[in-house]
């Protein structure tokens, strides 16, 4: 039976990688809702992310804030190449639900064997935003990478909630994600706001992965777990609202990393799946209700 | 009926191009035996893929539902029948049947509470399965050898006949194809078929005329699963040597493209997919490292292009009124 | 005798009241409208019969059992069918098909009847493919067996969608808005099917917007307006009933009527 200090230190890091896995969910959330697609590839946005930001650091030597706004603007372009080429042709050619999923899927393979082939497959790292140890609190150490994680994250979060209440184009996202068809009356640019949904989602991700790259590694591996713990946050929170978001991403973290300390590290996938499994038997529409229209 | 309208019933959607395809398939394996060599193995995991479609299509196709997991049930056939081989000495025969057994009873358990979700939901859970099976796959090396992967399988028989040679090893699952097609038509065109392919289209309208939704739902889950596990012990047996890649999201999305190419909610499609998915790498082996992006892209065209698989041509010849978009 | 018992049915969907403490019966053999103005809660109360939507109160009797929260296909296999206002075709299959799928609860036989392909098996579905012509021809589609359902017209559709009903033999038929998107045509067409159905012993529950079809085939008739039951009986004392002149026309105009 483990300690309390592991315990707690195990819920530390839970924490961290819980709101890394919130801005995940709200990725893919962002584009449920606006166009009713889950995105399967949504984690290939998060190793981007990891990855350019290492790739600006190391071949260019630009500074962190730097490469870091540069490489969330890449990876929307990524998305937006997506949607554009990939998700838009076939949503418009009635394509059945398994062919889009299969699609994202098809895309996250191309994805990685492209970065493979680019970029190596050595997992790479790059230090802590801000250098130091960690905060310690007792004998629990806190990454003062963690406090990046969640200042970056409050700051996106709140940016996204002014966006979507006070800016018109985030008014007229939202108003896509009720009703697509009254939008796309009332004159809003239903195909931009695809685009959009995925640039803004894209960002999300790639935020995502260069938060977390300094406490674990980055490689073009990483996006299939990312990809699946964002997704089981989003259904935990239900695909309602960022905040819920969030919070499912936190729970996620916090029991998987406690699962760790008592199972052992190996185990952690299945604890998070068994985790998605339950929440969707028990909590079909997530913790917080939310959507369910498409149900 | 005149003779050649029952023919083209009994062969779905596809009429001349089915028949058509046919002598070319027939063609194919004839060259491929008189050369025999490589291309050999290659038919032969095009069998064993095609033995899983035919069960994924049943799910997929008739019931109108999708699962990513399937996957999950060919592991616990591909692991159970090496254990049993392997560690108690069983005859292969009896190991592949009682997995078959094992893979059942875990599609009865999962799916009665799985397949009450629907879409995305449905397929991220499924999704799932075939995840945390990979992994337990990977962790309990106790039992599974983990990474290293279980080698050492004898290959299919029972008593004194086993089935070695390449050609006889090919023979033996084209037979195993064809009985499970037959099966599989067998089904359809039944009571229980017709059930299956109303809940497809309109589960309240099949509700409403007695038919136990749900229940049909899970019979098509296992039967699908049944189908995996014996294409899983199949490859251990035919190939000596499983590890958890093998059953991981390369299965996935091979056997998803092949019931795309094929057709889903045909009776030979599956078959028919699995046999062209699976020579199309080959044309691809020459571009070396770029192999597995020029499968990937030209999977992304054709599904760009066009969504609805190469049952989209076979619908040129024949007029259907375009299907409105289902949600979820 | 009573074959279907409505006591008290409500519905509350979140702040909207679409039932209100309904009560009704429908006696065994006769053919039943239920009829009020768009928005009165005739669907719901469809719906809460036949399974599809759950009460907030009230009981539902069917031939003497409850079946107030019984799954639909039980309710089915009781003897009460349905019709659905947006037609629920099964579009993948030809006409024929659709109306086959209706004898599944008359027949038996599951995946290993299928496989194994019995002699009773086979003369099993030679009578299902018989019977399902016969009911084709009875309601005018005979030669349009062999067709894609989708293809139909909508007029076809919702026959078809009766022949269907007929196929699972039922004791009590509920038919939802049937002659909806008809033209006088097809709707005399319809009531002379529906009329025929009564006419051999099933009891038919019919709900409709269109009065002059209800009032011409009914033998009895019950009024929804805002969710209430506001009066019931014989077509002629329904066309004169105030309270009905009043939901349909609005007050105003019953003033002036």
């Amino acid at each position: 039976m483990p300690s309390i200090t592991e315990l707690a230190q195990s819920l530390v890091n839970g924490v961290g990688i819980g709101l890394v896995y919130g801005l995940i969910a709200i990725g893919f959330c962002v584009i449920y809702n606006a166009s009713g697609i889950v995105n399967f590839a949504q984690g290939v946005f998060v190793m981007l992310g990891g990855m350019f930001t290492h790739a600006l650091l190391t071949r260019l030597g630009l500074p962190i804030a730097i490469a870091a706004l540069i490489s969330i603007v890449l990876v929307a372009l990524v998305g937006v190449l997506v949607q554009i080429l990939i998700i838009s042709p076939m949503w418009k050619r009635n394509a059945p639900l398994f062919a889009i999923i299969l699609a994202t899927l098809a895309v996250q393979l191309l994805i990685e064997q492209i970065v493979i082939l680019t970029m190596g497959d050595q997992p790479r790292t790059y230090p802590e935003f801000s250098l130091g140890g960690p905060l310690m609190l007792g004998p629990i150490a806190i990454d003062y990478q963690l406090f990046w994680i969640l200042g970056c994250g409050a700051l996106m979060v709140i940016l996204l909630t002014l966006f979507f209440n006070k800016t018109r184009a985030g008014r007229a996202l939202r108003a896509c994600s009720q009703n697509r068809e009254a939008a796309a009356l009332l004159g809003i640019p239903v195909g931009a706001m695809l685009m959009l949904s995925f640039a803004l989602s894209a960002a999300l991700g790639a935020a995502a992965g260069i938060l977390i790259t300094p406490t674990q590694y980055t490689a073009y591996s990483v996006d299939g777990p990312f990809g699946i713990n964002g997704f089981i946050a989003a259904i935990i929170g239900g695909f309602g609202s960022a905040p819920a978001a969030l919070v499912g991403g936190v729970l996620l973290g916090v029991v998987q990393s406690g699962a760790i300390v008592v199972f052992g590290a190996g185990y952690k996938n299945v604890v998070a799946l068994t985790i998605l499994l339950i929440v969707l038997l028990f909590f079909p529409r997530g913790l917080f209700g939310g959507l369910g229209k498409r149900v | 009926m005149t003779s050649r309208a029952i023919i083209f019933s009994k062969l779905g959607d596809y009429g001349y191009i089915a028949i058509g395809g046919a002598i070319c398939i027939a063609l194919l394996f004839g060259l491929v035996f008189i050369h025999g060599g490589y291309l050999v193995t290659v038919l032969q995991l095009a069998m064993i893929y095609g033995i899983f479609c035919v069960g994924l299509n049943f799910f997929m196709g008739y019931t109108g539902q999708a699962s990513f997991g399937q996957n999950a049930f060919a592991a616990i056939g591909g692991y159970g029948t090496a254990i049993f081989c392997v560690q108690y000495n069983w005859e292969p025969i009896l190991a592949l049947l009682v997995s078959m057994g094992i893979a059942g009873i875990a599609a009865l358990v999962v799916g009665y509470p799985t397949l009450r979700l629907r879409g995305h939901y449905l397929a991220m859970a499924t999704f799932a399965l075939g995840l945390i099976t990979y992994d337990i796959s990977v962790q309990w090396t106790s039992l599974t050898q983990g990474y290293m992967g279980y080698s050492g399988i004898p290959p299919l028989g029972i008593g004194p006949f086993t089935v070695e040679g390449e050609r006889m090893k090919l023979l033996c699952l084209i037979a195993v194809v064809l009985f499970g097609l037959w099966i599989s038509y067998r089904l359809r065109a039944s009571r229980f078929g017709r059930a299956l392919r109303a809940i497809s289209t309109s589960e309240p309208g099949a509700a409403a005329l007695g038919i136990r939704v749900s229940q049909y739902k899970l019979a098509a889950f296992i039967i699908a699963a049944l189908y995996a596990s014996a294409a899983g012990s199949l490859f251990a047996h035919v190939v000596g040597f499983i590890s958890p890649e093998v059953f991981g999201l390369q299965m996935v999305v091979v056997t998803f493209t092949m019931l795309y190419v094929g057709g889903i909610g045909t009776v030979l499609g599956p078959a028919i997919g699995a046999i062209i998915a699976s020579l199309l790498p080959e044309v691809f082996r020459s571009t070396g490292r770029f192999q597995d992006i020029a499968y990937a892209a030209v999977l992304l065209l054709l599904l760009i292009f066009m969504p609805k698989g190469l049952s989209a041509l076979a619908d040129i010849g024949r007029s259907r009124a375009p299907r409105p978009r289902a949600e979820g | 005798m009573a074959l279907l018992k409505v006591r008290g049915l409500t519905k509350r969907f979140d702040g909207l009241q679409a039932n209100s403490e309904i009560d009704l019966e429908i006696p065994e053999g006769s053919l039943f409208g239920v009829i009020g103005p768009n928005g009165a809660g005739k669907t719901t109360f469809f719906n809460m019969i036949s399974g599809f939507q759950q009460p907030t109160a009230g009981t539902i009797e069917f031939a003497g059992t409850d079946i107030t929260n019984m799954r639909q296909d039980k309710i089915a296999a009781m003897g009460l069918v349905r019709t659905f206002q947006l037609v629920q075709l099964f579009k993948d299959m030809s006409v024929a098909e659709n109306v086959e799928v209706g004898f599944h609860l008359a027949t038996k036989g599951g995946v290993a009847a299928a496989v194994a392909r019995l002699a009773w098996f086979r003369r099993q579905e030679a009578e299902i493919h018989a019977k399902a012509r016969e009911l084709l021809d009875f309601v005018g589609l005979a030669d349009q067996a062999e067709q894609d359902a989708e293809l139909l017209p909508y007029g076809q559709q919702r026959l078809l969608e009766v022949a269907r009903a007929l196929a699972a033999q039922p004791r009590l038929l509920l038919l939802d808005e049937p002659a909806a998107g008809l033209n006088s045509h097809e709707t005399d067409a319809l009531a002379k099917i529906i009329q025929q159905v009564n006419g051999q012993g099933i009891t038919v529950l019919l709900i409709e917007h269109d009065v002059a079809l209800v009032t011409r085939i009914a033998q009895r008739i019950a009024v929804l307006d805002f969710g209430c039951k506001i009066t019931e009986g014989t077509p002629d004392e329904i066309k004169r009933h105030p309270d009905v002149i009043a939901a349909y026309l609005g007050t105003d105009e019953a003033a002036h009527a």
